[in-house]
């Protein structure tokens, strides 16, 4: 058991950050402003992602063969810390790096890794993720996106919801359903379709998140080839279980948060506010909030570089985040209640405007309690 | 960063859940309906095979010995591991075991009347005295901790030779540890419970609702688990003291969800469930309780800003 980084591990970091800070722009406090599903990030992300790749730090921890380093998971972690403290110059981009990527090295064809990953190891694709739908959002097994055999082809009929970066995606992860309707999670199929193909409608929904960061995605009569079909019919499950570990302990916002708070201490010192004993209560029980996330997340991430399978620790891990975003958050409005509009600083406004998306987008943080019920207590399902 | 025990700390730690298994450590009722089970054989028996005195073994470290105390603390026996095993190979290795940990001298302290030796945290300085027959004043209490106070008060403690701000920094991770610990050998317990007991025709912990607040119990309990052991090796000031805040703030909460769903049985003293909680009931208080262990840690987070 050891808690302490590298000496490598702080070099690495200190070489993300000194790339930051060199390489993003002098307007970048207005560009990460949107949010990263919004339009002027996403464009943004289409230029800097490039670079990271240029130097090494888009896809770091893949392997050579795809473009990366084979570097360590650790390495791959600083770097997303870094990254999300920021405010996200990879937009959309960090989803491709943290689990749809991997996910295609692990459970593609040989012709899907060829024609996806160099593009997204390069930083130049933008997916979204098509699997919330009207009826099916926290229960996502009772989709209902149909998607059909026709001879060499399937054909894809339904509609996804709260779609985020859609309008801007190339490529959509979907989930649709290929056995009847009634066979839940066993009769799920995953299709990479090209967000260009005939039938794909895509309308944005005004959100609290940013500027065009989610929307309702229609597919009519939309025709795709068997080879877009990722792993088999009936196999979606298990891959999205595999991905979806990934992606709830993809975004570490409890860095954001926590460098949040040291800032509102500063503001509050400055204000020669911070003697107040409530204060100091109130700030340190915010750390621990930040600090418990962040270990909770790693103990995950620590499983997965040993590379054994992440299941509830995920789950606990997302919980702490949630919690820890929204005792930064209370913090802020309880002591420093003018920096709601931002005025103070940038980072102010986004952390209030993500804090109640955090318990929300990956799986609501209500149902990461159930599954933490089922799988780490293991407590017997609800008798239906 | 690594979560896994090194191979040392894996042996150790493998080693002290079979002792954890052993008779001595299980479940009975105590004499004459005491609150608490003070197993004064295991006690020895780790004590014999060298536990409490891992901290200074180099592969080892504060960190197994946090760890041993987490562990030891959900049994349902009483051992004394925390000041033994984390405060004592700081600055009193030679003082005879079990260790009483003392605040304040004219309050009951746990561990006293079982204890050979006692350190004192008040005042100027640390101090520590070996107990002679007579100096110790059994005090009866409901927190299921032997407890006493010191028939001659502070005469007879001696300074030791001990930065006195890291060994109450060290006596917070061990607090901590001691605290959560009771507070998974709770959950634990609950757990058991309602996977078995039915009511309303189904196990209670099919219910929804019961499934939530174990879950968010879980969660914070694990995360108090972890800042320990963090503290533990960075033994960095600001994380003791975050770690004890944290797991004293988390406790009023997850006692409360415990005995709810307990209900009457965790009232009675035919099940240990309220061993757990009334010591973490009572270590809600210790150094100062939540509060002055928050504001220590931001004393020390934010000294520079």
């Amino acid at each position: 058991m050891d808690f302490r980084w590298t000496d490598e591990d702080r070099a690495y970091r200190a070489r993300v950050r000194a790339f930051l800070e060199r390489e993003l722009p002098a307007d970048w406090a207005e560009i990460s402003r949107h949010g990263p599903g919004s339009r002027e990030q996403t464009e943004f992300s289409l230029e800097f992602c490039p670079k990271l790749a240029e130097a090494g730090l888009l896809v770091p921890h893949w392997p050579a063969a795809w473009g990366g380093a084979d570097r360590p998971t650790w390495e791959h972690f600083i770097l997303g810390e870094e990254m999300w403290a920021a405010g996200e110059p990879r937009g959309a981009q960090y989803m491709n790096v943290n689990w749809i990527g991997p996910t295609l090295m692990r459970f593609g064809t040989e012709a899907q890794k060829r024609r996806y990953i160099p593009e997204m190891a390069a930083g130049r694709a933008v997916w979204c993720q098509g699997f919330s739908e009207p009826n099916a959002g926290s229960d996502l097994a009772s989709l209902r996106t149909r998607a059909v055999r026709d001879g060499d082809d399937y054909v894809i009929n339904g509609s996804k919801i709260w779609t985020s970066y859609a309008a801007m995606a190339q490529h959509c992860f979907l989930l649709a359903r290929t056995g009847e309707a009634s066979s839940g999670k066993a009769g799920i199929a995953i299709f990479l379709v090209p967000m260009s193909t005939p039938g794909i409608e895509v309308r944005p929904i005004p959100s609290l998140i940013g500027h065009g960061d989610i929307h309702e995605t229609f597919f009519t009569d939309v025709r795709v080839p068997v080879s877009a079909r990722l792993g088999e019919e009936g196999q979606a499950w298990s891959i999205i279980s595999y991905s979806l570990a990934n992606e709830r302990i993809g975004i570490p916002r409890y860095e954001f948060a926590a460098r949040v708070l040291d800032r509102m201490v500063e503001v509050l010192h400055a204000r020669q506010a911070f003697s107040d004993p409530l204060i100091q209560v109130r700030a340190a029980a915010a750390s621990a909030a930040c600090e418990a996330a962040r270990l909770l997340v790693y103990r995950a991430v620590d499983k997965r570089a040993r590379g054994e399978a992440v299941g509830a620790e995920a789950s606990i891990a997302r919980v702490a985040v949630a919690e820890a975003d929204n005792a930064v958050t209370d913090f802020g409005l309880d002591f420093l209640p003018d920096t709601f509009a931002g005025l103070d600083h940038p980072a102010h406004l986004a952390h209030h405007e993500r804090a109640i998306v955090t318990s929300i987008a990956a799986g609501a943080a209500e149902i990461q309690l159930g599954l933490i019920a089922r799988n780490w207590l293991e407590l017997p399902r609800e008798a239906s | 960063m690594r979560f896994a025990p090194n191979e040392d700390q894996a042996a150790f730690l493998a080693v002290l859940d079979q002792l954890a298994q052993a008779p001595e450590a299980a479940w009975k009722p105590a004499r004459e309906w005491e609150r608490f089970d003070w197993s004064a054989e295991l006690d020895a028996l780790l004590e014999r095979n060298g536990f409490f005195d891992c901290a200074a073994e180099e592969t080892l470290g504060l960190v197994t010995a946090a760890a041993m105390t987490y562990r030891l603390a959900g049994l349902p026996v009483l051992v004394e591991c925390a000041a033994s095993s984390m405060l004592r190979p700081l600055c009193a290795p030679d003082l005879p075991r079990p260790v009483a940990v003392i605040e304040d001298a004219g309050r009951p302290a746990p561990f006293l009347p079982v204890a050979r030796s006692a350190i004192l945290l008040s005042g100027e300085g640390v101090r520590a005295a070996v107990l002679g027959d007579g100096a110790v004043e059994t005090v009866e209490n409901i927190f299921a901790y032997p407890m006493g106070t010191l028939r001659r008060g502070e005469a007879g403690f001696r300074p030791l030779d001990a930065d006195p701000a890291t060994v109450r920094d060290t006596w917070r991770v061990a607090l901590a540890a001691e605290m959560a610990g009771c507070l998974k050998g709770g959950l634990d317990a609950v757990v058991a419970h309602v996977r078995d007991r039915h009511q309303f025709g189904r196990p209670l912990g099919s219910f929804q609702v019961i499934q939530h607040r174990l879950a968010a119990a879980a969660t914070k309990i694990e995360a108090s688990y972890f800042l320990v052991l963090k503290a533990a090796q960075s033994r960095d000031p600001a994380d003791a003291a975050l770690a004890l805040g944290h797991v004293q703030d988390a406790s009023t909460r997850i006692v409360y969800d415990l005995h709810q769903f307990m209900g009457a049985m965790g009232l009675t003293l035919e099940h240990p469930l309220h061993r757990w909680t009334y010591r973490a009931r009572l270590l809600r208080s210790a150094l100062g309780g939540a509060g002055a262990n928050y504001r220590a840690a931001s004393a020390r987070r934010w000294r520079a800003a």
